[in-house]
């Protein structure tokens, strides 16, 4: 036997195999990373100069400084930043002087707007209608289910002309509207109560709406039960107390016969916009609770249910507490998704960041700045709410708890 | 008889005072709404404008002396998806009898003129069916198949014009060609989310993300515009710039309902083909991907319905799909006090499309887990 072929040598030569075969890979694995990396640059690069040839054979320049230029144009409705009194940062209607980023602005407003009142009533109907699956009661179980059906195999967009075009527009015009309770509903709009201001320069009305906002902040960070009821006390015991001194006023609307004054006014297209919107995204929140409330184990009804709890207490304390841990991911999910589908908004003419994109495409024929600038929008609007769900996810879910 | 309804009825409508309390006012309320619904609908609504306008509904403002090709279209269409259906469940004899059923509905609903090409549609979705059915090697050709069929559908429906496609039928071709050309591209974004290099891993995560964050109809928008900034010689027609907006933008989802599927393929079956010396991409290719597509049908499926739903938004870039159809209809100021008349027309068809995807996906899922038992 010679030294080649003992082992010590083998090993030895394997060993360099070893080495030069992952240094090998190592190269390989750089260079298919870098190609990677070039091919996707050199697609931007060339994307991006076809685009500006493209526009410049229609003469357009890409520049973003047409945001500074006078609108030119009205809104039907809508609020937005200005800066008249100086220093401060104000809050007002949109008028045709004012420039296109504050009519993005208002575009951004009106659809936060209605994502926010959105996304509050169809969790409360969406909660209402998947516990109305699961109800005892025959009649509710189907009329549940065959409402979320519906709703959740037909287009959301047929849903939203037919609440603008057969049932908003159908209303009684004002002279002849439903009035009750100061809310009067017309073809015109909805009109409501609204809570006004008056305590300007009444310290002890600065005092108590400080502490209305303490208690809000209460409510929402603090971590003890009992203080939380506290503020919630505190929230109803303060308002009412501004009401009695007339800090707070309620204003009624007041119906003419065109138009109704004073109050706050929902425009049709924003209460067609948010009745199918509202409908549409708790047939699938319905979906979602009655999907966690089967998923629980059955153990934790039967537990309820040996403890002598009834069954709309085991509901309240046992059942949810525990579900809405467990969807509140899918809930954020649901959430974006409606903030997504406003922009459907364009379709009724409702002021919506995308319809008022469509409106400045065409007066100022920069259409591709604006889709970056709804695009941003639409993105850092997603990210909000996914952040604002993660951190309620974290502050509810208990260490231990069953997830 | 009457014992056993009471009952029922105690268990069921009165077992306890609240259930009462809801009974009470939810019944008089509901019947009430039927008793108004029944009313209108056998009374008062006039539905003779649906058969007169339901040229316009089906294939829009496709010339009506051309319309044979929209049944050749329909015929391809149904020739498709049977050959798919064939695929999950035998064809019966019983379902003979159910195809019958559904050919008398649709006839008694447009009129004895459509019967012979209604027949000739239904005897074809038939044909598949049991080719595929009982022909194991013709599901291998499926895939290829389908494409020629987009292909054909796309050579015969073209020489009148693309612009002019429109109706259900524009709806359900959307739908089809985005659901199949969105499959490749997520399966693609699927593999390049969880592939070793982290550049490849981190554009598809981007795309994924943004395409999920922001509307439909503004990709689609998005590329309406920008594709004859592109590429100015080619002129694409309307249809086609739709189709690869919804493409693009359906491709995200896919993407993460392929992504949940790849993570359900335990790691044994990647180690035990590595173990036997495959490469990483065969082991991608023939043992986690169809083990996972076998996971996602059920939800690719629902995605479909999402698609089908979503085809209404066409008419932000000017085309005339059913809805769109439906209310050109009603702009005509002859027909302006049948508004609730054509809704209801859409609403069922939209729902009745909707329901058969739904069952569909629900029998898939309980068909597939009866499988891997």
């Amino acid at each position: 036997m010679t030294l080649e072929h003992t082992n010590a040598t083998g090993l030895t030569v394997e060993r360099d195999l070893t080495v030069a075969r992952r240094r090998r890979n190592r190269i390989r694995y750089h260079a298919t990373q870098l190609a990677v990396v070039v091919a996707a640059l050199a697609l931007v690069v060339l994307f991006a100069v076809a685009v500006k040839e493209g526009l410049a054979r229609h003469g357009i320049k890409f520049s973003f400084s047409f945001l500074w230029d006078a609108a030119g144009f009205d809104i039907s409705e809508g609020k937005t930043f200005v800066f008249d009194s100086g220093f401060w940062l104000g809050f007002s209607d949109f008028t045709s002087d004012r420039s296109i980023a504050q009519a993005f602005v208002a575009g951004i407003v009106n659809t936060i707007k209605v994502a926010v009142l959105a996304i509050v009533l169809s969790t409360v109907l969406g909660t209402l209608l998947g516990v109305g699956r699961l109800s005892t009661n025959w009649v509710v179980r189907n009329l549940s289910f065959w409402c979320v059906e519906f709703v959740r195999n037909t287009p959301l967009l047929i849903q939203l002309v037919f609440w603008y075009f057969a049932v908003v527009l159908h209303f009684p015009p004002i002279a002849a509207a439903a009035k009750f309770y100061g809310v009067i509903i017309s073809q015109q709009g909805l009109y409501v109560p609204a809570l006004t201001w008056q305590g300007e320069g009444s310290a002890v009305a600065i005092a108590l709406a400080s502490a209305c906002w303490v208690a809000v902040l209460g409510l929402v960070f603090d971590r003890h039960r009992t203080t939380r009821w506290i503020c919630l006390g505190a929230l109803v015991a303060l308002p009412s107390l501004m009401l009695a001194t007339g800090t707070l006023a309620l204003d009624f609307p007041v119906a003419s016969k065109f138009q109704a004054s004073g109050g706050t006014s929902i425009s049709p297209e924003m209460a067609a916009l948010l009745l199918a919107i509202v409908f549409n995204s708790a047939s699938y929140i319905a979906e979602i609770v009655r999907g966690s409330i089967d998923a629980l184990p059955k153990g934790q009804w039967e537990a309820a249910a040996s403890l002598g709890l009834g069954r709309r207490d085991t509901v309240n304390d046992i059942i949810l507490p525990q579900v809405f841990r467990v969807v509140l991911p899918s809930f954020g999910n649901q959430y974006i998704s409606l903030t997504k589908n406003t922009a459907l908004g364009i379709a009724i003419g409702y002021p919506e960041l995308f319809n008022i994109y469509g409106t400045i495409a065409n007066q100022t024929g920069h259409s591709l700045e604006g889709i970056v600038i709804v695009m941003a929008s639409y993105l850092i609007l997603s990210w909000i709410i996914s952040a604002a769900v993660s951190w309620a996810d974290r502050r509810l879910s208990n260490p231990g708890a069953m997830r | 008889m009457i014992a056993r309804s009471l009952t029922w009825s105690r268990h069921n409508l009165f077992g306890k005072p609240f259930d009462v309390l809801l009974s009470l006012t939810v019944i008089p309320g509901t019947l009430w709404l039927i008793y108004q619904a029944v009313a209108w609908a056998v009374g008062m609504a006039q539905w003779d404008i649906i058969p007169q306008s339901l040229r316009v509904l089906m294939i829009g403002i496709f010339p009506a002396d051309q319309a044979w090709r929209s049944w050749v279209a329909v015929a391809i269409i149904a020739a498709l998806l049977g050959a798919a259906l064939g695929c999950v469940f035998a064809f019966r004899t019983r379902h003979a009898g159910f195809l019958a059923l559904v050919l008398a509905i649709l006839v008694s609903m447009t009129g004895v003129n459509t019967l012979a090409a209604l027949t000739a549609v239904l005897v074809i979705f038939a044909s598949a069916w049991i080719l595929t059915s009982y022909v194991p090697m013709s599901r291998r050709v499926l895939i290829p198949a389908s494409f020629t069929g987009l292909i054909a559908i796309f050579a015969v429906m073209s020489p009148p014009g693309a612009g002019l496609w429109g109706g259900l039928l524009l709806s359900v071709l959307l739908t089809l060609v985005t659901a199949v050309l969105s499959l490749p591209i997520g399966v693609l974004l699927a593999f390049g989310r969880r592939s070793r290099f982290s550049s490849l891993r981190m554009i598809s995560t981007a795309y994924i993300e943004v395409m999920r964050s922001v509307p439909l109809i503004l990709v689609v928008y998005w590329i309406w515009i920008l594709m004859p900034v592109l590429t100015p010689e080619l002129n694409l027609a309307d249809v086609v710039r739709g189709m690869v907006g919804f493409t693009l933008f359906y491709s995200a989802y896919v993407a993460e309902y392929v992504r949940s599927g790849l993570q359900a393929v335990p790691r044994g079956q990647t180690e035990a083909a590595r173990s036997l010396g495959m490469s990483e991409f065969d082991i991608n290719r023939s043992i986690v991907l169809p083990q996972a597509l076998r996971v996602v049908v059920p939800p690719l499926v629902g995605n479909v319905l999402d698609i089908f739903n979503a085809a209404p938004l066409v008419f932000i870039i000017g085309l005339t799909d059913f809805l769109r159809a439906g209310q050109m209809i009603l702009a005509n100021p002859q027909y302006g006090n049948r508004t609730y008349e054509v809704y209801s027309f859409l609403f069922f068809t939209y729902f009745l499309v909707g329901s058969l995807i739904t069952f569909v996906a629900r029998k898939l899922e309980a068909h597939l887990a009866r499988g891997s038992r």
